[in-house]
């Protein structure tokens, strides 16, 4: 196991330096640089090429990008060419920001989706089941920003009662944040429920199939222990990939319901980033969500091992 | 048993969603109620306008500075001489004003009794110092090219400022009209990007660009006290974002807004729709050091062929107007206007054609983009009605970020857009053959020699005449075919009154008023 752990952890790291060089080549192929993007239109060349030294995008390729990859492995992100500011000083509260967006959608998500989908699974093409997969195939099937339009329009055009859009800094307490996540939230939630619930449905109905749970029944275990005790715990097991996956979207990938909603986080963030032309804050930003995607999908995996013997002892022998 | 396992299980899941959606709600009352203790005017509103971040984040105070903050900008800073909306100079900081035979030196007399936001009196040394500080390289500032012709100031006393020109130019003080040329105070070069002190009817309260910048009034303003007790001004990039906060009262007023917003709040009982017109166009440019076009008829008979109410209704939704070829303001005093104006003439365009030796139809690229709003549907609305005149043009539309920078400067036919500027700055910019952005390569020493003859005549019938020559031949002879110029569109709440129906850059803040 520790052996494992050990090689997981390399090829993670393997992983994320490969990223690295790729994102720099990919920003790098970009049309347009800092420099034209700060000057705009009315620039001369020799504004640009004056610009360009300042900011150091004379150098050449190569030599930035060990400069960059440097930087990183000591913590150091590098300057903001459009903000002129130490990136670090204002990316991690964009991070703060997206997280308990994204961790907030997740603790009310998962719960809500797991058990809808039990009981979809358990009420197989009877009503519950079929009222729940409807909506949550009518929820799946709308873009999100249909979605987060319809519930602005209903809960802060209509009734007022949630702000439309997100005015506040970006380093504002959580407090003042906290009003205004809710739709997005909610955004969030009627897109990632459809997904999971229809994932533990389908492994339910499944697991509620096989042998051991007829075996369980036969034996005279009320329905409600057999569901709790024997089929859930395999049923879940194929959430939690999805749920990896999941989370990690949901930390990463906001960016269209970050900019409908105003919403301080690094979606908003990259995206302001890639209008700039600010080329070491997109890095910076592709990095953290590869390092969120690569160690939540690693400890998925990691919890899938520990929580199914079967995959950990087959690996041993094998 | 299992029945009443699912109906608690449903019944929980409700719970948790319920609870989810009404839990936060106790906060964003107390944020209401917060907002509004800063409120210490007796019955004064406190006003909401978002702005758009367009800096994401290097937004600066410094009115000279390339990412200039303008929004904010406008509250706090006054500037020497104002246009109004009918192009016509106004006093603001500078009372009166006059120059010498040949317009090589200006004598303002400033404003007495004037105070910044710190207490501290305006005077000459400030102005004298606003403009070094313009015009240091350091700055990079976007006015210092049009204002390079300062050769020097002189402070005889604290109400007087002289400015020495080189060459002299009789329009000098419309350059002083420009937002870039806020008076700021003496010395300040290296605070002002963050105290934003300036002698404005708002003075800041709480900088804060990405979130909400806060000001307040400046009761002290010369023009009297301000109508608001002060005003917040938020974020929102996104301009459907700006729209849902607009409808959901989280802001009162939405300035630049675009068309989609307009045609959405037109019918709100809650809102108004302004709609004012300016001096931005949008039209074709042609390089006339490339064939076809070097040939003046197959210019001409482009400029023929635009049915340009046609685009006006079309692109703009007809919140716009034409234009026949000239870049200045329809609101502008030098503008010039044709006789008979510029309708479409198709059989005129095909007898250009034909005589120079297109009489079988032009085949033309034309590059578009994405880079201002109405470029690509004015390529293809152009390319429907060229057709008629056995005009066919391909469509290529280029990506935005590069589009100014390497498509539009090696391409022969472009689309093109300019924002309003005065007279003489739009004709120098793009137009004179030294400019680097003179985009159709446009070389005629007749022109330049009009606008430089314009910048030293003092009558003004006479300059007005040099002027309107000057657009005649850009509308004859020039390689760029302007369809028209573009409404702004403003959407204020009917909370707000007093609004100024003025474009945001002629809009007296102080006058406007709020009812809470």
């Amino acid at each position: 196991m520790g052996r494992l752990l050990v090689q997981r952890f390399s090829l993670a790291l393997i992983i994320l330096a490969f990223v690295s060089l790729l994102v720099f080549i990919m920003v790098e192929l970009l049309p347009g640089d800092a420099a034209t993007a700060y000057l705009g239109r009315d620039a001369t060349t020799e504004e640009i090429e004056e610009v360009r030294i300042t900011l150091g995008l004379d150098r050449p390729a190569p030599e930035r990008f060990l400069v960059w990859a440097g930087g990183l492995v000591r913590g150091d992100l590098g300057v903001s060419l459009a903000r002129g500011e130490p990136i670090n000083t204002f990316l991690w509260m964009r991070l703060r920001n997206s997280l308990v967006l994204g961790i907030t959608a997740a603790l009310v998500g998962f719960p809500l989706a797991i058990g809808l989908g039990i009981v979809a699974g358990l009420t197989r093409d009877r009503l519950p089941d079929l009222l729940i997969s409807t909506i949550s195939l009518i929820g799946m099937s709308l873009p999100e920003f249909v979605t987060a339009t319809l519930l602005i329009y209903l809960f802060s055009i209509q009734w007022r009662l949630f702000p439309a859009v997100t005015l506040v800094n970006p380093d504002a307490p959580l407090a003042e944040l906290l009003p205004n996540i809710v739709l997005p939230i909610l955004t969030l939630i009627v897109l990632l429920t459809a997904y999971i619930l229809r994932v533990v449905r389908t492994s339910l109905i499944e697991v509620m199939r096989s042998d051991y749970i007829r075996v369980a029944r036969m034996k005279g275990l009320s329905r409600f222990w057999v569901v709790l005790r024997h089929a859930l715990p395999n049923a879940l097991l194929p959430t939690l990939t999805i749920a990896a996956l999941t989370i990690a979207w949901l930390i990463g990938g906001l960016f269209v319901i970050e900019k409908v909603f105003n919403y301080p986080g690094i979606g908003t963030l990259l995206l302001a980033a890639i209008q700039d032309r600010d080329l070491p804050v997109v890095q910076s930003i592709a990095m953290v969500m590869a390092v969120i995607y690569v160690f939540v999908n690693l400890g998925a995996d990691l919890l899938t091992l520990v929580l199914n013997p079967r995959l950990r002892s087959r690996r041993a022998v094998g | 048993m299992f029945k009443k396992v699912v109906y608690f299980l449903l019944f929980s899941l409700i719970f948790v969603l319920v609870s989810a959606c009404i839990a936060p709600q106790t906060p964003a009352a107390n944020e209401a109620a917060n907002a509004g203790n800063g409120d210490t005017g007796a019955s004064r509103g406190i006003l909401r306008v978002p702005h758009f971040l367009a800096r994401n984040g290097a937004e600066s105070l410094d009115p000279a500075s390339p990412t200039e903050f303008s929004y904010a900008n406008y509250l706090l800073y006054d500037r020497l001489v104002a246009l109004n909306a009918d192009g016509v100079l106004e006093p603001e900081l500078a009372t009166a004003w006059a120059t010498n035979a040949d317009a090589t030196e200006w004598t303002f007399t400033l404003r007495e009794g004037v105070t910044f936001h710190d207490g501290s009196a305006f005077d000459s040394a400030d102005v004298a110092y606003t403009f070094a500080h313009i015009l240091d390289p350091e700055t990079k500032s976007r006015a210092a090219r049009t204002l390079s012709l300062i050769t020097g100031t002189e402070t005889p006393d604290p109400q007087t400022i002289v400015f020495r020109l080189e060459p002299g130019h009789a329009d000098f003080p419309l350059l002083l009209s420009s937002r870039p040329t806020a008076i700021i105070p003496a010395d300040s070069g290296a605070t002002i990007a963050t105290s934003g002190i300036g002698t404005g009817p708002f003075k800041l309260e709480a900088l804060d660009p990405e979130g909400t910048t806060v000001f307040s009034a400046n009761d002290n303003y010369w023009r009297g006290a301000p109508g608001l007790a002060g005003i917040e001004m938020p974020a929102i990039a996104d301009n459907e974002a700006r729209t849902l906060a607009l409808q959901a009262g989280q802001i009162d007023l939405l300035l630049q807004a675009g068309s989609t917003a307009a045609e959405l709040l037109t019918n709100s009982p809650d809102h108004t729709v302004l709609s004012f017109p300016t001096g931005t166009w949008n039209g074709l440019s042609m390089r006339i050091d490339m064939p076809p076009f070097d040939d003046v008829r197959v210019r001409q008979a482009i400029r023929l062929v635009a049915d340009r109410q046609a685009m006006v209704d079309l692109i703009l939704n007809g919140a716009g107007r034409v234009s026949c070829d000239t870049p200045v303001d329809p609101a502008d005093p030098y503008r010039w206007e044709p006789e008979g104006g510029c309708p479409q003439n198709i059989e005129g365009a095909k007898a250009l054609l034909a005589e120079a030796g297109y009489a079988d139809g032009l085949e033309l690229t034309l590059y578009t983009s994405d880079v201002l709003p109405n470029l690509v549907p004015m390529g293809e609305v152009f390319q429907q009605q060229a057709a008629a005149a056995g005009i066919n043009i391909t469509l290529e539309v280029a990506p935005a970020d590069t589009f100014f920078s390497e498509t539009a400067v090696k391409e022969a036919f472009i689309t093109t857009g300019w924002l309003g500027r005065p007279t003489d700055e739009i004709l120098n910019l793009v137009f004179r053959s030294t400019s680097p952005l003179n985009e159709a390569k446009f070389v005629n020493e007749a022109f330049d020699k009009l606008l430089d003859e314009a910048r030293q005549a003092q009558d003004l019938a006479k300059r007005t005449k040099f002027y309107q020559d000057a657009q005649q031949l850009i509308a004859t002879e020039g390689g760029h075919m302007i369809a028209m110029h573009i409404n702004e569109i403003t959407i204020v709440s009917n909370a707000v009154a007093n609004f100024p129906a003025r474009t945001v850059e002629h809009i007296e803040w102080y006058e406007i008023t709020k009812s809470e």
